[in-house]
């Protein structure tokens, strides 16, 4: 077979080296697989051996948990629940009420830092913890306060200062 | 690897239970650390979810049924952990939660634990525009390559609905990458 050796035309240059490539794209392209603009990572790192030292940190946490266990009555339990809520009314009202009629004085000065602990850091305290270290053995919420709390404004602090009601102890319901 | 049905039977009995719990952490650390960091975007953050969601883990397996897969119960109990963290977290600062997920954007640019580029700091902006469903249904499937099975199983939300979630998600993010 004879080859045609007078062949006048002629291609941009690297015309062929660079066939594949656009052939390739074209195929993606008509597909519809074009290659997205999100990038395939987020650029997030970890401290080195980071997850090394996760571990014993986790665990050393179960260790303090099983400590921790104490088993309760439901009416035991329910009774810690009540007086870790009072509790924590007694030390957010007190705050409210005692604010802005008089300079804050000598006598104050614990329930302000106490309100300031709350405010700058995570409690850890689980409601029995509370309950242990403040006694309610014969006080009433409404006995230390100057007005009595009507149920509508408990149900509105609980409905703003409440995530999770598993934080009371009244009810408790596990990961299923 | 150990099977996970022998796995959440050790962690039930009291006898092998510390030990199959390090085994616990040890599998799911970092996929679940990951998962979690997409959402909190701080390390420390990161790594305080982290450790409260394998205490929730330890303290509630005994409320484990095993009716679904123990992976995608941990996983839910972590999304739900990153969450109420940032809820949390914007209640304490008073601000918004749309407000507080800007700000953990603008913070990552001066973050030594964030390594990304300009273009990967600008995803960071378009995620922080999706709502919370659409942005965690991309990370699982993006970042995370999960399943649409898998990831129906931890949301709880069917398959179809996380594909329109998925496509959804990805076409505001290009749109966002390509604006000026």
């Amino acid at each position: 077979m004879k080859k045609d050796k007078k062949n006048s035309f002629n291609t941009p240059e690297g015309y062929f080296e660079s066939f594949h490539d656009r052939l390739k794209d074209r195929i993606q392209h008509e597909a519809g697989e074009e290659e997205s603009i999100i990038p395939k990572t987020d650029g997030f790192g970890v401290p080195e051996h980071y997850f090394e030292t996760v571990v014993p940190n986790i665990l050393s946490r179960t260790t303090e948990e099983k400590g921790k266990v104490v088993r309760l009555r439901p009416k035991r339990y329910f009774y810690y629940g009540a007086a870790a809520v009072a509790a924590v009314f007694i030390l957010v009202f007190s705050g409210i009420w005692n604010s802005g009629a008089e300079p804050i004085g000598f006598d104050d000065l614990a329930n302000t830092e106490i309100d300031t602990y709350f405010d700058n850091n995570r409690i850890d305290m689980s409601s029995y913890e509370l309950a242990e270290m403040v006694s309610f053995e014969d006080i009433q919420l409404n006995d230390i306060l100057e007005e009595d709390l009507s149920g509508e404004v408990i149900l509105e602090y609980l409905d703003e200062n409440v995530n999770d009601l598993r934080d009371l102890n009244i009810e408790y319901i596990d990961y299923e | 690897m150990i099977a996970e049905e022998t796995l959440v039977q050790e962690l039930k009995d009291k006898e092998s239970q510390a030990k199959a719990f390090e085994v616990l952490v040890n599998t799911y650390k970092e996929r679940l650390y990951w998962h979690i960091r997409r959402i909190v975007l701080d390390h420390d953050d990161a790594d305080d979810v982290l450790q409260n969601t394998f205490i929730k883990v330890y303290r509630n397996i005994d409320g484990f049924k095993g009716d679904g897969k123990l992976y995608s119960w941990m996983y839910r109990i972590a999304t739900n952990e990153s969450l109420t963290f940032l809820k949390q977290k914007s209640k304490k600062m008073g601000i918004g939660d749309q407000e507080l997920k800007e700000r953990m954007v603008e913070n990552l640019e001066a973050d030594v634990y964030f390594e990304g580029d300009a273009i990967q700091l600008k995803l960071q902006k378009a995620l922080a525009e999706l709502p919370d469903k659409q942005k965690l249904v991309f990370t699982m499937k993006y970042f995370q390559e999960m399943k649409y099975e898998e990831i129906s199983e931890v949301l709880e939300t069917s398959v179809g609905a996380l594909k329109a979630s998925y496509h959804l998600a990805v076409k505001k993010i290009e749109a966002y990458l390509k604006a000026d």
